[in-house]
């Protein structure tokens, strides 16, 4: 059982005198056992700070990393228990891929017979079976990733690290590697903290998502709430495929209809986005004042596009048009803003759609501070 | 009526070969996407192109004439990279008036063109900026408006989109064909990103194993693939591969890949005994109920994706299947009861045992 519990870290890199770099801000989270945490950023956000922090090789400034109810920041890192899959894949030239996959299981003191097993299991599961006997300068970059992720997950720890595991994959392999390497570590119940930059691989693999942007946690949240309901304006345009439409708005409300006035650069009205006061809960918009400045967000998958509706928000035509296999990308223009939507895979595109955004859900946020208002109606 | 063409192109590094025999035709002003893996020969297509590398035989004609002995200066072919190249020390307007510099335009030229193109590009508000002051969606947009300002009969662009974030990607999906179009420019467009391939091309051509294995329209490739390599480069996940077996009788034959059977009237499967069927992912449907055709599968994994689920499930010891699920689908499925999938045998490719297609 590991529990994995981080409060109050940080981390302050003194680059030069006097010039320091707040890489970590009081970061906090609790790991249950079993679960699977991404670690989700651009570069720079300091994700690999705190993965390197929680496996003992940056030392925090301040803050606390307990695994169960034991300080790890007191121990190096070959006493805290954890297997790490290095981005840099940091495999043994002089050994097999083989030798280099059991090497952690022959220091764990298993039987021969178990760390064949083991090893057998884990290279079917990553498709390495192959390439067992080779060295690692002969292998590709995709393959030594997989090697490097084998050697991870077959070790005996309390808590999995994997930085970037799956960022060189070959594109054919990621999704069902993803799958299989998802069952093997739910099965397994091994308590994992992964990086990555790619949302798709976070939202595929993880329980929960640490978003980070400048140092700071920007939402923890399982996959699906962190898509449906982002606490801010970055963590909803950084996730999603397409992005969410991000449009500035102003807010007015009659007796009957609250409306968002969604403004063009120039600050003129492009279209009204209107609802029936009796169609929503208003509740949600007790707070907002007529005229105030909005930022309102419409996942593209929210956009519904038909022929016929006589009930639809606008008619519109279509500057572009990707059918992508499972999905069709829909690109449209209202009076000077761009805005893109996507139809099922079957929908049959036609001149004079109609677009209705109403019907779907959109999100909210205040311009000023960025953070979220509500979360569909 | 073709405008840019390789005819029976060779190029090989010692013993590796790179290009065995290409030829393609591109019409002018058309938005030609080469994709392939990484490896597959791109950037050396690309080179030989722009005139930095010479094929070992084979011609390269442009509005038919032969262009293999004119410098890379001399072709009226430019290019835009995907690490955006700018010159560091010289703000935007520098940086996309610099071949027309090199060619002693007039001044006023200059200004105009370099004005024109950041206008379209819509970076004509930060033409007095440093490429360190710029954000990566603007640095790509001046390297693309430097290699648009010479107005070149063919641009080519070497994955321009890989290093920039998903909004701007999505913008310049849009806005890329547009702008270009208005210079009507043929274009040779690179990537390794099968959507941006779909999204953008007018024709794909698949480049994979020294040849272009397929050169059709977007939509074409992806439904009709020319051999099992062509079909997995394409979807996410890609297509599921599985061997089969058929046993015709009756101009009826009846296909058999673990415990997936099809029986089709088709008659190009008479003579495949052994062969390969292909399914997309969406091309599964899945269910918690037992119905007409359908088999019991067991679940090994649920990944969603932006806007479908993935599930992994095992139909037999050593035989997988991914099916993707829409998100509004999946929200009716529950992982407590039994797994059912069904094909959409319509949409199922079949592949020879030499992994050609047959239909």
């Amino acid at each position: 059982m590991a529990k994995l519990t981080i409060n109050n870290l940080n981390k302050i890199f003194d680059v030069k005198l006097g010039n320091n770099v707040h890489a970590v801000k009081d970061f906090n989270l609790v790991l249950e056992h079993g679960e699977i945490l991404a670690l989700l950023g651009s570069s720079g956000c300091g994700k690999t700070t705190t993965l390197r922090m929680v496996a003992g090789f940056e030392t925090p400034t301040s803050g606390e990393i307990k695994c169960n109810d034991s300080d790890l920041i007191v121990l190096p890192p070959a006493k805290r228990n954890v297997a790490m899959a290095f981005e840099g894949y940091a495999l043994y030239p002089p050994l097999t891929v083989k030798d280099n996959i059991s090497f952690g299981l022959m220091r764990e003191k298993l039987s021969s017979a178990e760390i064949e097993k083991k090893t057998t299991e884990i290279s079917d599961l990553l498709e390495i079976k192959d390439i067992l006997h080779r060295y690692p300068s002969t292998v590709s970059g995709g393959q030594a990733q997989r090697v490097s992720l084998a050697r991870a997950l077959v070790r005996t720890s309390d808590i999995l690290l994997l930085d970037e595991p799956m960022s060189q994959l070959e594109p054919q392999l990621r999704a069902v590697l993803r799958a299989r390497v998802k069952d093997y570590i739910q099965h397994n119940k091994k308590t994992t903290v992964f990086v990555t930059h790619d949302q798709t691989e976070a939202i595929a693999l993880a329980d929960k998502i640490a978003v980070m942007e400048g140092g700071e946690l920007q939402q923890l949240a399982s996959p699906y709430d962190i898509r449906t309901k982002p606490k801010n304006v970055f963590v909803a345009s950084f996730i999603g495929e397409p992005p969410m439409n991000m449009l500035n708005a102003q807010f007015s409300f009659d007796d009957n209809k609250v409306n968002f006035h969604i403004k063009n650069e120039k600050n003129e009205t492009a279209f009204k986005i209107s609802y029936d006061k009796n169609n929503i809960d208003e509740s949600k918009i007790a707070n907002l004042s007529n005229n105030q400045k909005l930022v309102v967000g419409i996942r593209p998958q929210k956009i519904n596009f038909d022929t016929s509706s006589s009930n639809h928000d606008a008619n519109i035509q279509l500057t572009s048009n990707h059918w992508l296999g499972d999905q069709i990308h829909l690109g449209f223009e209202l009076n000077g803003i761009n805005i893109i939507g996507v139809a099922d895979r079957n929908f049959e595109v036609k001149d004079g759609l109609n677009v209705n955004f109403t019907s779907g859900s959109i999100n909210l946020f205040d311009s000023n501070s960025e953070k979220v208002i509500f979360n569909g109606f | 009526m073709s405008y840019l063409e390789l005819v029976n192109l060779n190029k090989r590094f010692k013993d590796e070969v790179v290009f065995d025999d290409v030829s393609l035709k591109i019409n002018k002003g058309e938005f030609f996407v080469v994709f392939g893996p990484s490896g597959s020969g791109k950037t050396v297509l690309l080179r030989l192109l722009s005139g930095i590398m010479t094929q070992d035989s084979g011609q390269i004609l442009m509005d038919g004439k032969n262009i293999d002995s004119l410098d890379p200066n001399e072709r009226d072919i430019s290019m835009a990279f995907q690490n955006f190249a700018l010159y560091p020390h010289m703000d935007a307007f520098q940086n996309i008036a610099s071949p027309l510099i090199a060619q002693k335009k007039e001044e006023s030229e200059i200004k105009k063109r370099v004005l024109e193109v950041a206008e379209l590009l819509k970076i004509d508000h930060v033409l007095t900026h440093k490429p360190k002051e710029l954000s990566n969606g603007q640095k790509q947009r001046t390297s693309l408006a430097r290699s648009l300002v010479v107005r070149p009969s063919v641009v080519l662009l070497d994955d321009p989109l890989r290093n920039v974030d998903a909004k701007i990607r999505y913008e310049m999906r849009l806005e890329l064909p547009k702008v270009l179009k208005k210079f009507n420019t043929t274009v040779l467009y690179v990537t390794q990103d099968y959507k941006e391939a779909m999204a953008l091309g007018e024709r794909v051509g698949v480049l994979a194993n020294t040849k272009f294995t397929d050169v059709a329209h977007p939509t074409q490739v992806y439904k009709k693939p020319s051999n099992i390599t062509s079909a997995k480069l394409f979807g996410d996940p890609t297509i599921n591969i599985l061997r089969a077996e058929n046993i015709s009788a009756d101009s009826i034959s009846n296909v058999s890949a673990s415990r997936i059977k099809i029986s089709s009237n088709h008659s190009q499967l008479i003579n495949h005994t052994n062969c390969f069927i292909g399914i997309r992912p969406e091309d599964i449907f899945v269910s918690n109920h037992d119905e007409a055709d359908s088999i019991k599968v067991e679940l090994r994994a649920k990944t969603p994706l932006n806007l479908r689920t993935v599930y992994l499930f095992r139909i037999e010891e050593g035989v997988e299947v991914l099916a993707s699920v829409s998100e509004d689908e999946s929200m009716l499925l529950d992982d407590s009861k039994e797994y059912y999938i069904k094909i959409d045998k319509k949409n199922v490719n079949y592949f020879d045992s030499e992994q050609r297609l047959i239909f």
